[in-house]
């Protein structure tokens, strides 16, 4: 337990030290909250009631998914992965190290979301906090089993961004945080349920905390947290080597 | 009386295949406790699957593998995050074994000279000390290194053959994949050659070369040119090619003899590049 802390504080402290999870989880997100908070605000002044989990949706996500997976493929993508069998450590170590980490990072940007949007773009404040750090420890914690598949089965960093932006960009497009789903056509609504982001949201707004916004998310915690338990199992024995 | 030494390490009919293509034939050697133990061959001799079995990182089809002590393993310098400190990735290591770093050998690895730079902005052979302290942690009986000199300079790799030969004296068994013959000639008690799967030698370097057949190379240099003669029997032929030069009335200024290197009968014995 005392090294799996350790090498969970040491990971948060990598990723502070890895540029990309900062630009990822904390300097993309948090731009985009600076500019598009103003915008959203000005142009469609409801929007004041739902600016803060639109803009922690879209930050969580981006972290999740396009933050998260290049560090899981650079560590079992390559013989960094063998340290961990030469002393003896499960190799699922690193995982829930980094997955933890990421959890932090995510949950500290959130935390800036929320505290200054009622100052900045005078957004509303979540009526039941409690309930709403509940809903958004669950939305971190689905979009990063699900950005942790894709870390663990793509190793190619080109092909890992490609599958990335697939994944990123129809959950910020479909999930309604930019503009009411009602402006969709009927098969893009139906298409924007499949992601995460569409249930995250509306679980993390007033009153939302319901057992038809959670089902799917749970579903796909277990599914996605399942799968990655098999590839990490399938990665316990080092790649055959081609001769 | 002979005191027989026990085993380190005991391969015995050691066997493994990749698919249809088979990698290691029933490899049979034994490494003794205490020596510095070379694993040698060209490309696709199976030289890293046989120290991967060994090590427990790679599973086999058939044979023993007995390992008397506790390992430790100096992985390729592509096996730390790139924003680790050095020291950090020591408290990592000794938290995983459940050890206290050992100062002294730290302090003897330079390891404090480097605690502020981050992994990737450590030299190469920066990196092959980083790791060689990281095997060391658990104070193991056995030490893999797998190419320890590769990418150094002659000064790092002079260092690092002493920090290696500390080891021995120690009392620690070293057991090594090496690229440089040279280095497995002046640092290993005893190498195994490895081709196409199965043992082709395994002893000492100077019965390597008894194997072969010590060849020497003679070089005569007169005013007309310079002469190479290569021969076995390296008195006779001198004495002889001299003679000859005085019949002719030619002066000799200078001479050079050279004994085989180890890598020649290396390269004798696989008929390949070494690797």
């Amino acid at each position: 337990m005392r090294a799996f802390l350790y090498g969970a504080v040491l990971q948060w402290k990598l990723d502070i030290r890895s540029k990309s999870l900062l630009v990822t989880c904390y300097l993309v997100p948090l731009i985009f909250f600076a500019l598009m908070g103003g915008i959203f605000t000005s142009v469609m002044p409801d929007m004041k009631d739902t600016l803060i989990p639109a803009m922690i949706v879209m930050g969580v996500s981006m972290g999740a998914f396009i933050g998260l997976p290049p560090s899981l493929a650079e560590t079992y993508g390559s013989d960094i992965k063998k340290i961990y069998a030469a002393n003896g450590v499960p190799l699922c170590f690193g995982w829930a190290a980094m997955y933890l980490s990421a959890f932090i990072h995510l949950f500290l940007m959130c935390l800036i979301i929320l505290l200054t949007a009622p100052m900045a773009f005078d957004a509303a404040l979540p009526s039941d906090l409690p309930l709403f750090f509940a809903a958004l420890s669950i939305y971190i914690a689905v979009s990063l089993s699900v950005g942790s598949v894709l870390g663990l089965t793509i190793k190619n960093q080109s092909k890992l961004t490609m599958a990335a932006q697939l994944l990123f960009l129809p959950s910020i497009m479909l999930s309604g945080i930019m503009f009411p789903i009602g402006l969709l056509p009927g098969p893009l609504i139906t298409a924007g349920k499949i992601f995460p982001a569409f249930w995250g949201y509306r679980l993390m707004l007033d009153n939302g905390f319901l057992p038809q916004n959670l089902w799917y998310l749970s579903f796909v915690f277990l599914i996605t947290v399942s799968f990655c338990v098999i590839l990490l199992k399938g990665l316990r024995r080092p790649p055959q080597r081609p001769f | 009386m002979k005191i027989e030494m026990k085993s380190a390490v005991e391969v015995r009919g050691l066997q493994k295949s990749y698919g249809s293509h088979v990698v290691l034939k029933g490899l049979h050697f034994h490494i003794r406790t205490g020596e510095i133990f070379a694993l040698l061959g060209v490309n696709g001799a199976g030289k890293t699957t046989t120290l991967e079995c060994i090590e427990g990182l790679r599973e086999y089809d058939e044979g023993t593998i007995t390992v008397n002590g506790t390992m430790g393993i100096q992985l390729q310098s592509s096996s730390l995050p790139a924003h680790i400190k050095p020291m950090e990735a020591v408290r990592l290591f000794a938290a995983w074994n459940r050890v206290t770093p050992d100062r002294s050998m730290l302090n003897a690895l330079g390891i404090k000279e480097i605690e502020k730079k981050q992994y990737l902005q450590l030299s190469t052979g920066q990196k092959r000390r980083l790791h060689l302290a990281l095997a060391l942690i658990s104070s193991p009986d056995i030490l893999f290194l797998d190419e320890p000199t590769a990418g150094l300079d002659v000064e790092g790799r002079r260092s690092l053959h002493s920090q290696i030969r500390a080891l021995k004296a120690q009392g620690k068994t070293i057991v090594l994949a090496s690229h440089d013959m040279a280095e497995v000639e002046t640092l290993c008690d005893r190498i195994a050659i490895l081709k196409e799967g199965e043992l082709a030698f395994c002893g000492t370097p100077s019965q390597l070369t008894d194997l072969v057949g010590r060849q020497f190379t003679i070089q005569l240099k007169t005013r007309q040119g310079t002469k190479i003669h290569k021969t076995r029997d390296v008195a006779d032929t001198l004495l002889s090619l001299l003679a000859q030069e005085k019949k002719k009335g030619i002066e000799v200024l200078d001479i050079k003899v050279d004994r085989g290197t180890l890598e020649e009968h290396f390269m004798e014995l696989t008929g390949g590049v070494k690797s």
